[in-house]
């Protein structure tokens, strides 16, 4: 990624302009991957706002080694392990938390110029998986979101994630095994 | 395994390795059995097709949720992580502070509850309720006679018939009295009227003719009934008869009470104020015979008034009943 290339040689030289421009690049696939692993826009919106302060006060640990947008994705990726955690205690909060309706992401499908079968098809399947998703445990659906929705290979997700190589492996393995035990249940 | 033999391999993939395949991770045989094999590659296709469906479905939602995408410039959100600095880095003590505090405020309550001078003016305590207050309520005022006067007679009263039963005496029964030893010329409750000499009782703006009590009801003069002279009903002059609010009669309650408007001229002198107005509801709840007890001035009277008259009423009750009831208002002109 050239912008990598840039802050590997000056790490946001000139401060905050620099930075204003990578959030409006990055925010989007930050935003995108918190929503869809926490299925809140609120709290998605917030801890994409957390993601890049964290990122902007830690910006002199940038070291290069991986690009800006793996090293962003690490963070949000650690935010969500943070979310999850404390949620867990906030029991309370679990009936307050407006959840996604399932009918919510499958009309969100791509290309309506399709026919109403396919359509309807493709809404199907895309609700087997978002349900399938739902059930996965915290790092199966961080690995599973981050292969199939990021298009991640497995290198780029050990470094998000911090595990090792074969350790994301046998997650997304079986994160894939469930999810595909979903789409076959709906048939 | 040996790759040429790999190349052979015949038999499908198993559910395992096409999982295996779809996360990048798949054997170079399996890759080429894939490649060659068309059950394996559809099965492959399909499972593709469906989560490449997922993903477009996810970003295209995102894109769609992002409201504040780009919209809010970063030097707003610096603002924001600032704010996180609240505690000063001292969120666990301010924690453990605020925890502390509660639990001591809570303590102290427990505490004054326990003690015996607050448990005993508990005991003390009389609940208030809604005490029955009807029998206190005055009661409305029978008008009765006050017994007969006039000359004692030695013998007991004669036999005969009762008056009409009515829920108001205007008249009581009176035995005729031929030679009253007090005589007590009849008053009435009037306006100031102009004094004309004459025999008879009558109404002053009548205009002269045959001798007549008019073509009322009861014992009064004029197309009124009652008592009194002129063409209402009650034992006063004139029109109007109104109860007053209490003794048994409920005040009317407005229903509909459109603002007063300001005056021009009230407005330029910037003039404030309350018109106190008396008026009469009568059994529809129409204000009727609106009079100003105590002017305000500057056309304001006036646009009180007018107000007045647009409102209605649920009328005022005695017995359940709906009656006129006359009624004092007071209308406040305020400047904004």
């Amino acid at each position: 990624m050239p912008e990598s290339a840039l802050f590997a040689d000056a790490p946001f030289a000139s401060g905050l302009q620099d930075f204003e421009a990578l959030v409006r690049e990055h925010r989007p696939r930050i935003f995108r991957f918190l929503l869809a692993s926490l299925r809140d826009t609120e709290t998605a919106e917030n801890l994409t706002q957390d993601c890049f302060v964290s990122a902007f006060k830690a910006r002199d640990q940038f070291r290069g080694s991986a690009s800006f947008g793996t090293w962003l994705m690490h963070i949000a990726a650690n935010l969500v392990r943070d979310h999850e955690a404390s949620s867990r205690l906030k029991f309370w909060r679990r009936k307050l938390r407006s959840d996604v309706d399932l009918s919510d992401i499958s009309d969100w499908i791509p290309d309506q110029q399709k026919s109403p079968e396919a359509v309807a098809l493709a809404k199907e399947q895309v609700e087997a998986i978002w349900r399938a998703a739902a059930s996965l445990s915290a790092r199966q659906r961080t690995v599973f979101l981050l292969r199939f929705v990021e298009d991640m290979d497995l290198l780029e997700i050990a470094t998000v994630t911090g595990m090792k190589e074969g350790t994301v492996k046998s997650h997304l393995f079986r994160a894939v095994q469930s999810v595909r035990l979903g789409l076959e249940e709906r048939k | 395994m040996n790759p040429h033999l790999a190349h052979r391999l015949t038999h499908h993939l198993t559910k395992e390795q096409i999982s295996k395949y779809l996360i990048g991770d798949a054997t170079p045989q399996e890759s080429q059995h894939v490649s060659s094999c068309a059950a394996c590659g559809g099965e492959l296709a399909r499972l593709e097709s469906s989560f490449s469906q997922f993903r477009g479905a996810v970003r295209h939602w995102s894109d769609h949720r992002s409201v504040t995408d780009g919209a809010v410039p970063w030097n707003v959100r610096v603002e924001v992580a600032t704010l996180q600095g609240m505690y000063g880095g001292h969120k666990t003590v301010a924690g453990i502070g605020s925890v502390l505090i509660h639990v001591t405020v809570v303590t102290l309550l427990l505490a004054a509850g326990s003690l015996p001078p607050v448990q005993q003016a508990m005991k003390e305590f009389v609940p208030l309720f809604a005490p029955d207050l009807k029998e206190l309520q005055p009661k409305p005022k029978m008008e009765q006679s006050k017994g007969g006067g006039g000359s004692p007679q030695k013998t007991a009263e004669t036999k005969g018939e009762l008056p009409r039963v009515a829920p108001k005496s205007f008249v009581p029964p009176i035995r005729p009295q031929d030679d009253p030893k007090l005589a007590v010329n009849p008053t009435i409750v009037a306006p100031d009227m102009p004094n004309i000499n004459s025999p008879n009782y009558g109404n002053p703006l009548a205009g002269l003719g045959i001798p007549s009590a008019g073509n009322g009801i009861g014992t009064g003069i004029g197309g009124g009934k009652g008592l009194g002279v002129g063409p209402g009903g009650g034992i006063g002059f004139g029109g109007g008869f109104a109860y007053k609010i209490g003794g048994g009669v409920s005040a009317p309650v407005p229903v509909f009470r459109p603002e007063p408007e300001y005056s021009e001229e009230a407005r330029k002198a910037k003039w404030q104020g309350a018109v106190l107005l008396e008026l009469v509801v009568d059994e529809n709840g129409i204000p009727q015979n609106i009079k100003v007890v105590r002017s305000l001035g500057l056309g304001l009277d006036q646009k009180a008034i007018e107000a007045v008259q647009k409102w209605r009423f649920k009328p005022g009750q005695k017995d359940g009943k709906a009656v006129p009831v006359s009624a004092n208002i007071e209308v406040n002109f305020r400047l904004l």
